[in-house]
């Protein structure tokens, strides 16, 4: 019975371009575009803009050195502040160097002139990796200064280093230490997009049946069993997105080489399960929101709201406490967890198991709405 | 004036089919109203502070302790506990109770004492940008402010002013601008709100299309569409989505700012002359869209995924100057590409509209664009 009510769900999946698209070429496409959009792991030649006001061969030595950054691009120079401010302000660059005029004179005088430079952080990533390397650029000015005095008096160089620098802070980034945003952004977004796309697609393809009114045929296959019913439509689907979510790993850990310290069997389990939540939650939705356009702005609603939530660009320790609370309620929020400690740290299954417990709850609840949703599926009449 | 009555009658029953549909309303009314709610205040704290840390401090000595104690005091960091060796101190970040260590060494004192260098080792839990962001920069002005206390001392006979124009004969001072704090809030909320303008529109307006697709496949007729040109029902429908999205825009982009504190130094002719053609931009673009609709939800599951790679596209978040072409090319079909890029640098960096000239006329260009295309799809739509 579960297999025939599988082969009419293949039928029904192929005879609409609508499945085709969103469970193949849409996690597709988003994983292109994510892993192709950040390939370089972190953006390179961002544009700066440089006011030289001195122009002397120290200061244009200097600028040269910042182009010479990974990060750091000189897009212009400007002849005043106030044009590199109206650059800024059209979007041309993200930062302004700022030396002005008298600045080498000042400092071979020892009269401590100053330099400045400014960030626009509405644009956040850009202006936090210029900050940083016009930051190491200025402490580098003057230490090249101080270190040649240092040497005319005699001093070795790890003399002079901590004459410069007493204390010295060495940063270890554990497991991403190129500080990789794919790593970081791709990890998470893409199985966030897979499980927005699951949980929209099964409420869709259980709700179609009542819009088509096939839902008595389809619960008649299986002499009106709601269970063996939805476990034979879903089936199918539930195989698709098996294919999907291991193409995502095979891209991922195969391809890129992400890190995956927990070997793959992990990751392999933790996508079946985000899989058969998702698709167990979608089931939920439906029987306790008996509506298509609820059930799925509900859904929608859940799919994207699981990006932020999940807590992986802006921490979940930041948010207000009234939604610290809320985060247990999306499953993407445990699959992060879980990636974190297997695939990203490496850490033994004894940190996960909660994650995985809590994971597994959704599962029962659908049981919650079974019955509902077979009386709804078979008693409804669907009107515009 | 004949034409210009059909029009005005088409706008009428429009309006009325669009407040008496509850689906349409939830895309056009109530996902404005309460997603940038939900977003604005979830990310209110704009940034993460006292981020759990743990010490492993095998120096024990008065310095350590005072360099312990100055980054504790930090609003970034809070000190947790100290650990007595790695493996505590492994299992505490383990258990997620603590997201950085920072490792003080046995010699830490003694070097300093010598006039040598004294590293310390700072790690951090990478399932968070902001996690190493927030150690990297607290230990770092830390140790920038106790080098100043020892240099001076080790330059013996020279004055603290003596010794810091010898450590620092430039002196350098960072500026941040516009988005002073760095805050996520506000990084992320403006583009945002643009971004749900185009996504509801295109969701209301393909509901709405495949609405009447339902309808005359049923052969009910929507009276106020039959015998009117094409451009006739074109124009008054383009004038309802300009009305209601007249409000909407008005709350997304004066009451959410306001409510939560974000920046917003926009002036309103600016602002109009600027979202004027980026909301006639998305409803042409939203008509050319909903011509595909078969049914009412489909779009829901076609398109909301869109919204994610849409934003990356626009260049807030992984910069624009690191899209590679192809993606950069798409990108132009999207309103929502010059809209945020624009809508950004007016509200928060008061840009002026000659500083968005080049957005403004991409808009334009894509309504002009947009507008025929729509209007050569209305004519088969509608052809009698």
């Amino acid at each position: 019975m579960i297999l025939s009510v599988a082969k009419r769900e293949l039928f029904r999946l192929t005879s609409r371009p609508l499945y085709l698209f969103s469970m193949i070429l849409a996690p597709l496409f988003a994983y292109i575009f994510f892993t192709t959009l950040m390939d370089e792991g972190l953006p390179n030649d961002l544009p700066i803009g440089v006011v030289d006001e001195d122009n002397t061969a120290v200061t244009r030595q200097l600028i040269r050195n910042l182009d010479a950054f990974q990060q750091s691009k000189i897009m212009e120079q400007y002849s005043n502040f106030a044009e590199a401010r109206k650059a800024m302000q059209q979007g041309k660059i993200y930062a302004v160097y700022y030396i002005p005029q008298g600045t080498t004179q000042l400092a071979l005088a020892s009269k401590q002139p100053t330099i400045s430079f400014y960030t626009s952080a509405s644009f956040l990533i850009p202006a936090s990796l210029e900050y940083r390397d016009m930051k190491m650029m200025s402490e580098y000015a003057s230490g090249a200064i101080t270190r040649s005095t240092l040497y005319a008096k005699g001093y070795t160089e790890s003399q002079a280093m901590a004459m410069l620098q007493p204390i010295k802070m060495e940063m270890h980034a554990i497991n991403n230490p190129s500080l990789n945003y794919s790593i970081y952004l791709s990890n998470s977004l893409l199985p966030a997009i897979l499980s927005l796309l699951i949980l929209q697609v099964t409420i869709f393809s259980i709700y179609s049946e009542l819009k088509e009114e096939t839902s008595k045929e389809w619960l008649a296959i299986t002499n009106n069993d709601i269970y063996l019913a939805i476990f034979g439509k879903l089936l199918p689907q539930f195989m698709v997105w098996i294919l999907m979510g291991f193409a995502y790993l095979v891209l991922l850990y195969g391809y890129l080489h992400f890190p995956l310290h927990s070997g793959l069997l992990p990751m392999v389990i933790l996508m079946v399960t985000l899989v058969v939540v998702s698709q167990a939650f979608a089931v939920f939705l439906c029987g306790a929101v008996p509506s298509l356009r609820w059930a799925l702005s509900l859904a929608t609603l859940w799919g994207v709201l699981s990006i932020p939530i999940s807590g992986f660009s802006f921490p979940k320790m930041a948010f207000p406490p009234a939604l610290q609370g809320i985060s247990y309620l999306f499953p993407m929020r445990y699959y992060f967890l879980i990636y974190v400690d297997q695939a990203l740290n490496g850490r033994s299954f004894g940190y996960t198991w909660v994650y995985y417990a809590l994971l597994c709850a959704f599962l029962l609840l659908p049981i919650v709405v079974m019955r509902r949703l077979k009386k709804f599926l078979l008693e409804y009449h669907y009107q515009i | 004036m004949k034409w210009f009555l059909n029009i005005l009658d088409v706008w009428r029953n429009e309006l009325v089919r669009v407040l008496k549909d509850e689906g349409v309303l939830v895309f056009f009314f109530i996902v404005p109203l309460l997603y940038p709610l939900l977003y604005a205040y979830l990310y209110n704290n704009e940034a993460v502070k006292e981020v759990p840390a743990i010490t492993i401090d095998n120096c024990k000595t008065s310095l350590s302790r005072e360099f312990l104690r100055n980054v504790d005091a930090s609003a970034d960091i809070k000190i947790i506990a100290h650990c007595a060796d790695m493996q505590e101190a492994q299992e505490l970040i383990r258990e997620h109770k603590a997201y950085c260590l920072i490792y003080v060494p046995a010699e830490f004192q003694k070097n300093l004492l010598e006039g040598k260098q004294s590293v310390v080792e700072l790690y951090s839990d990478m399932s968070g940008l902001l996690y190493y962001k927030a150690v990297l920069s607290s230990c770092t002005e830390v140790s920038l402010s106790m080098n100043q206390d020892i240099k001076s001392q080790r330059l013996v006979g020279a004055t603290k002013e003596q010794a810091e124009t010898f450590a620092y004969p430039i002196k350098y001072k960072y500026v941040p601008m516009f988005n002073t704090q760095s805050g996520f809030a506000t990084f992320l909320i403006p583009a945002v709100l643009i971004m749900i303008i185009q996504q509801t529109l295109v969701l209301g307006i393909g509901m709405l299309m495949g609405d009447e697709e339902e309808k005359r496949r049923k052969g009910i007729a929507i009276d106020h569409l039959q015998d009117k040109k094409p451009l006739t029902i074109l124009l008054g429908k383009t004038g309802v989505y300009m009305c209601v999205y007249a409000i909407v825009t008005a709350y997304l982009v004066c009451v959410i700012p306001h409510l939560f504190g974000l920046i917003h130094i926009w002036q309103w002719q600016e602002m109009i002359a600027f979202l004027f053609p980026y909301v006639l931009a998305c409803i042409f673009f939203s008509i050319i869209i909903s011509t595909f609709a078969k049914d009412r939800e489909s779009f829901i599951v076609l398109f909301v995924f869109m919204s994610i790679p849409m934003l990356f596209m626009t260049g807030i978040s992984w910069p624009s100057s690191s899209i590679p072409a192809v993606w950069k090319a798409l990108s132009y079909a999207f309103p929502s590409t010059f809209g945020v890029n624009g809508f950004v640098r007016i509200t928060e960096m008061g840009a002026l509209l000659e500083d968005v000239r080049p957005e403004l006329i991409g808009l334009w260009i894509q309504t002009a664009i947009f507008f025929i295309i729509a209007w050569i799809l209305y004519r088969n739509e509608y052809k009698k």
